[in-house]
């Protein structure tokens, strides 16, 4: 066994695609209508962080980039069991990319920590780009270990099973280490039943909350403004295309029978070619 | 032509700034090159040829054999070459550690710099990007070089008209958009790529180029991780990259059984595969392996069937190239009809039997003949 580890959680407020709720008819999303969720991939990141705190007896503490709602998954993950949580929202933190997204986290961990293991997940549904996680890793010099699928514990090193082109990966890192999280690892446990107490205790009790959740700000970590936000980010979306005809126009077959359409098919394609002799 | 005349040509902002080459990181595995540095070649031969600037290729790992003559005949003018048996295994440090001591003493940054979006690419990029403060994009599936106006926002300094920028595209988040990201402010402006996108170029083995070896040195910091075991796994029947036929079901196939008789639509094919839309993995009718699109695996076989899927964006861009997409869809104002060849409105359960009714036809039919001509 390890003596016990500091362990903290990158989680992110995401909007939820799969309720049609904010979804303008072009795709956009409308993100003020929209309904907020968890990012699914930091579901396990969070029970990765709470497994190494029940392995490890440790403490664990959540970390959130967003505007104020964001406090919503805080208290999520409050419920399931970690023991405090940070958000850190800031005006000028909009339109940030991962360079200037992760510059402002390695900010906030630098001033909370020092982590034994900080946590991430494999990407976000929004940004969707797995770069985050490794952006920190590199400001904060750690070793990582992404696409991690498993992992266990033993003499004061990680021990972690990774995803890797074709098949998989063992290796063992020292501490500190940063670990972003893959969906092949195991789905977040229920909620405890004390953290459920808790957080319905901390929705009446505003003074409790507070020492429970903490909203921060760029000049609470000492963050240089100029590398945040629109100001801090090298890129920028600079044009959005429909994506317009491609592949040639469709021949459609409609309106016969199904044998009919199927024979069109056989008859206007190639495909008998593949067909196994 | 007299309004032409009388606005005078705007000066890019970067005008004066020396372009770099454009570098492409060459991935390999137990010493074998793997196909995305070939494709990024591809690309990136097209970007350095618009930019009038060379291509070059890094490759890093231990004995590399014919690799870097390999890179020169896909069309890297110059090679990169880091041998060290420390650099055998992918580890992100000892990698990282390299890359970035080889840039920085380069007298021109270069230009563009690209990685495939493998777990490797993935995991080494962003670490590069973050030591040069530069910017990234993730999964890009086309790239260009332009111009580019940058007309506001928050920085009133970076305002004005920048030539030669990087294109990354990528599909972004929503269902039909495709976002074109700029970072024209600091080089090397970087991208990672899907495997299976860009298409290699023929190799040419009279082609001639310069290879370069590279100096290693690590730092003990950078042992702080090591790799215990590589498993290589057993392609257990699931091989869509090689697969002349892809029968693919979406959430339209209702259920996990519609995948079983999807599987036997493929077993009529000599060699097909069983694909799927992420939303029928997400639901757990099929295991992830499965998935095509942006977030599974990117295909290109000769025939795509896609049975029950609406064809959004970022399942596209996983099967777009296939030389022939036949859906199958209840709703003909289904968007995969807008860039499907054919295209049967009706129900999978009704045309997906008839299918392999007609195709098992046909093949006892052919048997016959063969069977009757010997
Ligand atoms: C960041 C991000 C990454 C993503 N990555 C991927 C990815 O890698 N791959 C991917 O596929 N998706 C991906 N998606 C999801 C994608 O946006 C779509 O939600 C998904 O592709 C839809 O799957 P579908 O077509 O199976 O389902 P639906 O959109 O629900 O379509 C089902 C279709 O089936 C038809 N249908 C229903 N019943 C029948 C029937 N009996 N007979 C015939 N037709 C029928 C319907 O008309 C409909 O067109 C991603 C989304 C995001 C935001
Ligand atoms: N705003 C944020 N706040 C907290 N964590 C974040 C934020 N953005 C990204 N992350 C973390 O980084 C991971 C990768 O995100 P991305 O690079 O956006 O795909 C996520 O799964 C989170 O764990």
């Amino acid at each position: 066994m390890s003596g016990s580890l500091n362990i903290l959680v990158l989680i992110k407020q995401v909007p939820d695609t799969s309720s049609k709720a904010g979804l303008n008819p072009d795709g956009t999303i409308d993100r003020a209508k929209a309904k907020r969720m968890l990012n699914p991939f930091d579901r396990f990141a969070l029970q990765a962080a709470l497994h190494s705190k029940k392995v490890t007896n440790g403490k664990v503490t959540a970390l959130s980039m967003g505007p104020p709602p964001a406090v919503e998954i805080l208290l999520e993950a409050i419920e399931h069991g970690v023991d405090k949580g940070f958000l850190l929202s800031d005006r000028r933190l909009a339109a940030s990319d991962t360079l200037a997204t992760a510059y402002a986290l390695h900010k906030v961990i630098q001033h909370l920590g020092p982590f034994d293991l900080i946590f991430t997940g494999l990407q976000t549904t929004d940004g969707d780009t797995a770069q985050v996680g490794p952006q920190i890793a590199e400001r904060l010099n750690l070793p990582q270990v992404t696409y991690c699928e498993d992992f266990s514990i033993e003499g004061g090193k990680l021990h972690a099973r990774r995803i890797v082109e074709g098949g998989h990966q063992t290796v063992v890192s020292e501490f500190p280490a940063l670990v972003t999280v893959a969906n092949a690892y195991h789905h977040l446990e229920y909620k405890t039943i004390r953290g459920a107490r808790l957080v319905q205790e901390l929705q009446r009790n505003e003074e409790l909350k507070a020492q429970y959740i903490q909203t921060i700000t760029l000049d609470d970590v000492g963050a240089d403004p100029e590398l945040c936000g629109l100001k801090g980010s090298p890129t920028i979306v600079a044009h959005t295309d429909k994506v317009g005809q491609i592949g040639g126009r469709c021949v459609m077959h409609q309106g016969k029978s199904i044998e009919m359409l199927v024979n069109e098919i056989a008859a206007g394609t190639n495909i008998k070619e593949f067909v196994r002799q | 032509m007299t309004e032409e005349a009388k606005t005078p040509p705007v000066v890019p902002i970067n005008a004066n700034q020396p372009i770099g080459e454009v570098l492409v990181f060459a991935e390999q595995i137990l010493g074998q090159l793997q196909p995305v540095g070939l494709e990024l070649l591809g690309a990136g031969r097209d970007l350095a040829n618009k930019l009038e600037r060379p291509l070059t290729a890094i490759v890093l790992g231990h004995n590399l054999g014919d690799i870097p003559k390999t890179l020169i005949a896909y069309g890297a003018d110059k090679v990169y070459v880091a041998d060290h048996p420390d650099l055998e295994q992918y580890r992100t440090l000892p990698y990282r550690r390299v890359i970035c001591n080889w840039l920085e003493q380069m007298p021109v940054e270069p230009h563009t710099m690209l990685l495939g979006s493998t777990t490797t690419g993935r995991d080494l990029a962003p670490r590069i990007a973050a030591h040069f403060k530069t910017g990234l994009t993730a999964d890009t599936t086309e790239l260009d070089v332009g111009d580019y106006e940058h007309k506001g926002g928050a920085d009133p300094s970076k305002i004005g008209l920048y030539a030669n920028c990087l294109y990354a595209i990528r599909p972004s988040f929503g269902e039909s958009l495709k976002a074109r990201i700029l970072g024209p402010w600091k080089n090397p402006q970087m991208a990672t790529t899907r495997p299976g996108v860009m298409i290699p170029l023929k190799p040419d083995w009279e082609r001639q180029g310069e290879i370069v070896q590279i100096p290693v040195e690590l730092d003990p910091t950078d042992y702080r991780l090591v790799v215990k075991e590589t498993f290589q796994e057993v392609k257990k029947g699931v091989n869509l990259a090689d697969a002349d036929v892809i029968v693919s079901g979406g959430y339209g196939m209702a259920n996990a059984e519609g995948f079983e008789l999807l599987r036997q639509l493929a077993d009529c094919f000599e060699n097909a595969a069983v694909g799927a839309s992420r939303k029928a993995v997400d639901v757990g009718w099929i295991p992830y392996i499965h998935q095509i699109g942006q977030t599974g695996k990117t295909v290109r076989p000769k025939v795509y069937i896609a049975c029950g899927i609406s064809g959004a964006i970022q399942h596209r861009v996983g099967m777009q190239n296939a030389d022939l997409i036949i859906a199958v869809n209840k709703d003909p104002d289904a968007p995969i009809f807008k860039f499907a060849h054919h295209g049967i409105v009706g129900d999978v359960y009704q045309v997906v039997p008839e299918m392999i009714r007609q195709l098992k036809q046909n093949q006892s039919a052919t048997t016959k003949e063969v069977s009757s001509v010997v």
